[in-house]
């Protein structure tokens, strides 16, 4: 039964009534105004009045309702992207997002892709196992909403981008090229007294598309007790690197086995402990000399053989192009001689036995943006006054480690040509071989290590952002 | 790691209203989604848009591929593509790394204007900020007869043309880009150098006229 209130001296259903009749263009005059007082009062109307009011409070509330799905399911929600494999946490909480008229809710579509919504903490969490643009559906009712009407629906799109790895083809290279050449080497040694791990792999850029690992190493023990070891990359950029780089690399080998070359060397051995014992400016210029014409004469003659080798087979000499590294080492009572020659962008470092400090064998052509570096196929590096410099020898008591790499590994592990030099960075470079590093890969440097060669090369498919490049490591110990 | 800049510079003038500017919103999402799966794109590539019409806004700020969502656009007012060098040269001058003896630099970032229409503001000026900054090369796109290939051509000697600016050739537009910065992603990436310009690219499809 309809109980008429009175606000402001008018009850609602006079209000109504009156209302109705203004809309209608109809004036209540003042001799009317009793006749109004007894329509509302009227049993018949006030049930009538009362079901309209009830009709429009239902209209209202439905409307404001709908209003309120509709501004819910057309808020910006936004979260953040994810990345297979790499666990992902968002963020959803409703009195942030201003639903605290929510009373029911589910989430559709996290659970297929590896995600699911934990409510005691607000985060969408989970490790994300399928890439896409998913559509996730929130279902959800409001209150007030009659809880027999089905769930409202709101897509929240949820980016997950593949896993980069996983982006990464690898194609086997033509083995029916005339220059080809195996993908990835990994091999343990003896060289002389030392051990020699070495490994070469082809890159992932160049996996991907299916061509030819362009770095390349050699090494040798020799008949008069000294070992070389040789390093080379060849040059992105050009169409036969990969066989110039190989040219470089044995063309070295072959220079130091010749008997001309081992007769040469010998004269190390009386300059040596001559230089141990007393380095007065004349053992060290003499030194420096032989040093010079010895591995002067290699280098020279790998130009050469590379220029021939362009001549018969159609290639213009820059199309070799390839960057060149070496060092020959002999133990002497008086301690280890290293000599070396570098042209390029790949470093040659000993660490001392304490490893307290690195010595730099060469420096690195690099130019303004790391796109400069130089090659062994350019004629102007045996004209220009520097040409000198690219040697090194050194005599050392005892050392840690020998390392030649090509910039496949340096930079990944250094980064700027700074670190080089920085003892530190080496540290971590240890460090990192002896597993600290995302794989957790360990490399024991032990000649009586039987799983040496595994370690190494599975330590060498590091994955590392932008560094994509041909790897190659040469480590004497 | 050597990040790719891609400054994108999108007309969102009244005229861009309906079919162009949905195909623009379209252009940009499909770009992303395919430079999603390129491997070097996404270690490398970041992406920056800038829109321009009453005012210039950067709408998104220099953000890596896998973190990029693309925010609505609409399309009303004029056409400032003056104000708009303007912003993209102070974003280059915030966003873009440079090298130092301490650790490597960005890449030169690569510029993609595409407009409909005349500049309606100063754009010389514009063009004078814009030319202080290195880049590896800008193209601009004139989409429909609107546009003035020949004024674009003081900004860039890289101007495209499109005979409409209607969805198919503005996705043609973007599918080009997206090529671009997936070679772009790999040679600096592979090479270790620079790109220097357009001859690097790969060549457009044929509803881009190239300008001479």
């Amino acid at each position: 039964m309809f109980v008429s209130k009175k606000i402001n001296g008018m009850s609602d259903a006079k209000q109504l009534v009156t209302t109705l009749l203004k809309n209608n263009n109809i004036q209540v005059p003042a001799d009317r105004k009793q006749l109004l007082n007894q329509f509302v009062q009227d049993e018949a109307n006030l049930r009538a009045i009362s079901t309209i009011i009830k009709n429009q409070d239902q209209l209202m509330t439905k409307w404001k309702l709908e209003n309120r799905i509709a501004d819910i399911r057309q808020q910006s929600v936004r979260i953040p992207n994810g990345t297979v494999g790499k666990p992902y946490e968002a963020r959803f909480d409703f009195d942030l997002l201003s639903w605290k008229d929510i009373t029911e809710y589910e989430f559709e579509g996290l659970q297929n892709i590896g995600l699911h919504y934990d409510s005691k903490i607000k985060l969408i969490t989970g490790t994300p196992a399928e890439s896409g643009d998913h559509k996730i559906i929130f279902k959800f009712k409001i209150s007030g909403q009659p809880a027999e009407l089905p769930f409202n629906e709101k897509i929240i799109p949820l980016i997950i981008n593949p896993d980069p790895r996983s982006l990464w083809k690898t194609l086997e290279s033509d083995k029916a090229d005339p220059w080809w050449k195996q993908d990835d080497v990994t091999i343990f040694s003896p060289l002389g007294p030392l051990q020699l791990l070495v490994s070469s792999k082809r890159g992932r850029s160049h996996a991907n598309v299916g061509s030819f690992r362009e770095d390349d190493f050699a090494f040798s023990e020799l008949e008069n007790g000294w070992s070389i070891v040789v390093v080379a990359d060849g040059a992105g950029s050009a169409k036969a690197s990969r066989k110039g780089s190989s040219i470089a690399c044995n063309a070295v080998v072959e220079y130091f086995k010749e008997p001309a070359a081992i007769d040469n060397m010998k004269e190390f051995d009386q300059l040596i402990p001559a230089y141990k014992n007393n380095t007065g400016e004349e053992t060290a210029a003499k030194i420096n000399r032989l040093v010079y014409n010895n591995l002067g004469k290699a280098v020279f003659q790998v130009h050469k053989n590379l220029e021939e080798f362009a001549a018969t087979n159609n290639l213009a000499l820059k199309d070799l192009n390839s960057t060149l590294i070496f060092t020959l080492i002999k133990k002497y009572q008086e301690g280890f001689a290293f000599l070396s020659f570098g042209v390029g962008d790949c470093p040659i470092a000993i660490i001392n036995k304490d490893k307290t400090e690195v010595i730099l064998m060469n420096w690195l052509d690099v130019g303004e943006f790391g796109g400069g570096t130089r090659f062994i196929t350019m004629a102007e590096i045996f004209k220009s006054d520097k040409f000198a410099s690219r040697f090194g020898f050194k005599l050392m008591d005892d050392f840690s480690y020998l390392m030649l790499m090509s910039d496949g590994i340096y930079d990944p592990k250094f980064v700027v040509e700074n670190s080089l030099a920085d003892i530190k960075k080496w540290h971590q470079l240890l460090a990192d071989l002896g597993g600290k590093n995302e794989d957790g890969v360990a490399v024991v440097l032990d000649k009586d290590n039987p799983d040496i060669v595994e370690q190494f090369s599975r330590w060498m498919d590091f994955w590392s952002p932008g560094n994509h490049d041909d790897r190659t490591l040469a480590i004497v110990f | 790691m050597r990040r790719l800049p891609v400054y994108l510079l999108l007309d969102t003038s009244g005229s861009m209203t309906g079919e162009p500017i949905e195909a623009v919103k379209n252009g940009v999402q499909v770009m992303i989604s395919s430079l999603r799966q390129n491997p070097q794109a996404i270690e490398t590539a970041y992406i920056s848009i800038i829109s321009f019409d009453s005012v210039a806004k950067q709408i998104v700020t220099l953000t890596d591929l896998a973190s990029f969502q693309m925010v609505d656009i609409k399309a009303s007012g004029t056409t400032c593509l003056g104000e708009a060098l303007k912003l993209v040269s102070t974003c280059i001058d915030t966003e873009v790394v440079k090298t130092t003896p301490e650790q490597k630099g960005d890449w030169k970032p690569l510029v993609f204007i595409m407009t409909d229409g005349i500049p309606t503001d100063d754009w010389q000026s514009g063009l004078e900020e814009y030319k202080k900054r290195k880049v590896a090369f800008t193209v601009a796109c004139a989409a429909g007869t609107g546009a003035d290939a020949n004024l674009l051509k003081q900004i860039t000697e890289n101007v495209v043309t499109l005979d409409t600016a209607d969805s198919q050739s503005i996705a043609k537009f973007f599918t080009w880009v997206t090529a671009s910065i997936g070679v772009t992603s790999t040679k600096v990436e592979d090479g270790g150098k620079e790109v220097t310009g357009i001859g690097e690219l790969p060549p457009p499809p044929s509803e881009l006229n190239i300008v001479v």
